[in-house]
């Protein structure tokens, strides 16, 4: 009995230990409680409270900027996740399974944008697209704008990286030996990959894709500077809107692209335990 | 000689008969990892329908050896031919062997009947002629009932008799089995080896099995070839490799032996170095120093007095140690510079011996091996 009460926290540390835990919920959980009630306010103060009402939800579907720019952030957030996690995951078969002139480099390589600042990483694909769509004139006298393309490119470019790593670890966690078992029980390489690396590696794959989608719908930075007149993605709209001071529209907003996300989350999971 | 191509029939595997070609020919195969010679020069034959053990310490090269056969590994020199056709760089999917892995290698997505379908279905065999066969290897490795589970279900030796359904399934030429046993416990081990046995002898497919369980080959084989470092030290029967070892390694890998440095001064005779001359069985070279070995069951112990067998060998000693074993007592006798383990079956034979005794140890010359090296 004496030596289970000795495995247990003595007074002093478990109050410590709660009360740390309450302030770190509270850290987490407050604001987030805080945009949701508020964005059920009824009054154009966001500080004051008017009653419960679904006045900017209305308001937002309302509002053709709002719909527009969550179009884009829905079109480019589709494309270029399936783009990146194709290339992504091709990516992390030839790092893990393959020797190649180049490997160690490309392996160093391409993990390069997860480090890369944010903002860095912007102003290195403005500065690209501008001397591509020069040469592009030069050669060809057309004229290329940034817009919703630029952006889709971009994300494409950050996101191989984060679905490389993620399907990676995947097939790093792989026996070896069973797709050995497969070619030993008749499957070419096409075969081995359809019917036992991929099927196994998927939970990665999708994984990657997931965390693209997030990291693609959430992105301001690279997107507000690749981003021409009028193509903008819902973040970077809302960023546009909170300089301009903030209105009970954009608790609005960010709740529904919180639910989102959360939607994405816990679909994820299901998708993992699933395949358990 | 058309082997016929197992890849693309679905033909019974062939019975060992005297006089067909070697279920698997190695000649000269070598193979290098970067400046590692994992495999030197191997030469082998293994007879169609033969039960054949590679024995050896880990990194001897049986599992790389096993590998180059299954096509996993391509050799660096030589030429592998299975049933008289080369092998040497053809694709694993292309020959036909299938291979036990050591991991059990079985497919997780999978249930224990798509495991075992699968190479099957790689090869186009139509859907009824799977379910048949299927449901015969289900039954041939005893696990009825467990068709849809998932491996991760399964104990350990439900995972292996999955993995050798689904290798025996497709009929091959030659079975190849990497350790298969290593992860399971002494008893179900000991079980299975009666089994794997059992089952070899009814299927009639050749097995090459690599292990490194001394017990273990001897147990289960029809020959054994013992490696050491890349290289091929010995091959032949249990009985071949246990009594007549050739090298030092091979004396003292299976089982436990004595070792007396020898110095060759007649066909038959040969001396103790620093003691007394002995009685050799075979063709020695005169003048060669070399070394002789005897099984610590091979000897027995007298009193010194007592009359020696006409031929055998007598070397005076003292009684060092005894060791109690239950069904056996375990004995070392210190003879001039050397000294020797032997072991008694019946303990009331040497229990009037007390530690620091005057004894005799007696053997017959055809009981001890002079070694090549």
């Amino acid at each position: 009995m004496s030596l289970r009460e000795g495995a247990q926290p003595g007074g002093t540390t478990r109050w410590a230990l709660s009360a740390n835990a309450w302030l770190v919920f509270g850290f987490f959980y407050l604001p987030i409680v805080l945009l949701v009630a508020l964005s059920f306010n009824d009054n154009r103060m966001v500080g004051v409270w008017g009653g419960a009402s679904l006045r900017w939800y209305r308001e937002m579907l309302g509002n053709a900027s709002v719909i527009a720019s969550l179009q884009n952030s829905l079109v480019v957030a589709g494309i270029s996740t399936v783009l990146s996690t194709v290339l992504g995951t091709a990516t992390a078969i030839a790092l893990e399974r393959f020797r190649f002139r180049g490997r160690a480099a490309f392996d160093g390589l391409v993990y390069l944008p997860v480090i890369i600042p944010d903002v860095t990483m912007a102003v290195m694909m403005l500065l690209f697209f501008a001397r591509a769509f020069a040469m592009v004139y030069e050669a060809t006298g057309t004229t290329l704008h940034l817009g919703i393309t630029t952006i889709t490119l971009s994300h494409i470019a950050f996101n191989i990286s984060f679905v490389a790593i993620v399907v990676r670890a995947r097939l790093a966690g792989l026996d070896p030996a069973l797709e050995e078992a497969a070619a030993d029980l008749y499957a070419d390489r096409r075969k081995t990959f359809r019917h036992v690396t991929l099927p196994l590696i998927m939970p990665g794959i999708l994984g990657g894709a997931l965390l693209a989608l997030t990291l693609s719908l959430d992105d301001v930075v690279i997107t507000s500077f690749v981003a021409g007149p009028g193509s903008t993605t819902l973040p970077v709209y809302v960023f546009g809107l909170v300089r301009r001071g903030v209105t009970p529209l954009i608790n609005a907003v960010s709740t529904v692209m919180l639910a989102a996300s959360m939607l994405l989350v816990l679909f994820s999971l299901l998708v993992q335990r699933r395949s358990q | 000689m058309n082997a016929p191509d197992v890849a693309t029939t679905s033909a019974p595997p062939r019975q060992g008969q005297a006089g067909s070609s070697p279920a698997v020919e190695l000649v000269g195969v070598t193979k290098r990892f970067d400046d590692v010679i994992a495999v030197d020069n191997v030469n082998l034959r293994i007879n169609d329908g033969e039960f054949f053990s590679l024995l050896g310490p880990s990194g001897c090269g049986k599992t790389t050896t096993l590998r180059m056969i299954a096509g996993l590994e391509f050799p660096t020199h030589g030429s592998i031919r299975i049933h008289d056709e080369q092998m040497s760089l053809r694709p694993p999917n292309k020959r036909p062997v299938n291979t036990v892995f050591q991991s059990y290698a079985l497919f997780p997505h999978m249930s224990v009947r798509d495991n075992i379908a699968f190479g099957l279905q790689m090869k186009k065999v139509d859907r009824h002629t799977i379910g048949s066969r299927v449901t015969e290897a289900v039954q041939l490795v005893r696990l009825g009932g467990m068709e849809h589970r998932r491996p991760k279900q399964l104990s350990g030796g439900q995972q292996q008799r999955v993995a050798l359904a689904r290798a025996l399934v497709n009929h091959p030429q030659v079975l190849l089995l990497d350790e298969p046993l290593g992860a399971l416990d002494l008893k179900l081990r000991k079980a299975m080896q009666l089994e794997l046995k059992e089952l070899q002898e009814r299927v009639g497919i050749t097995f090459v099995y690599v292990t490194h369980d001394q017990e273990e080959a001897l147990t289960m084989s029809d020959r054994i070839g013992v490696m050491d470092d890349g290289r091929l030290l010995q091959v032949g029967t249990p009985e071949e490799i246990y009594e007549r070892p050739a090298t030092r390694m091979v004396a003292d890998f299976i089982g436990e032996t004595n070792f007396l440095p020898i110095v060759v001064t007649e066909l038959d005779r040969a001396r103790i170095e620093g003691g007394q001359e002995i009685i050799i069985g075979g063709d020695g070279t005169p003048g060669t120093k070399t070394t002789l070995t005897i099984r610590p069951e091979k000897m027995r112990i007298t009193a010194p007095r007592e009359p020696v067998p006409e031929g055998d060998n007598q070397l005076l000693g003292t009684l060092h140690r005894r060791v109690y074993l239950g069904n056996a007592l375990a004995l070392e006798v210190t003879a001039g510079a050397v000294r020797l383990r032997v072991r008694q079956g019946s303990a009331a034979q040497v229990h009037r011996f007390r530690d620091g005794d005057e004894v005799a140890v007696l053997w017959s010359p055809a009981d001890a091996a002079v070694l090549e090296d």
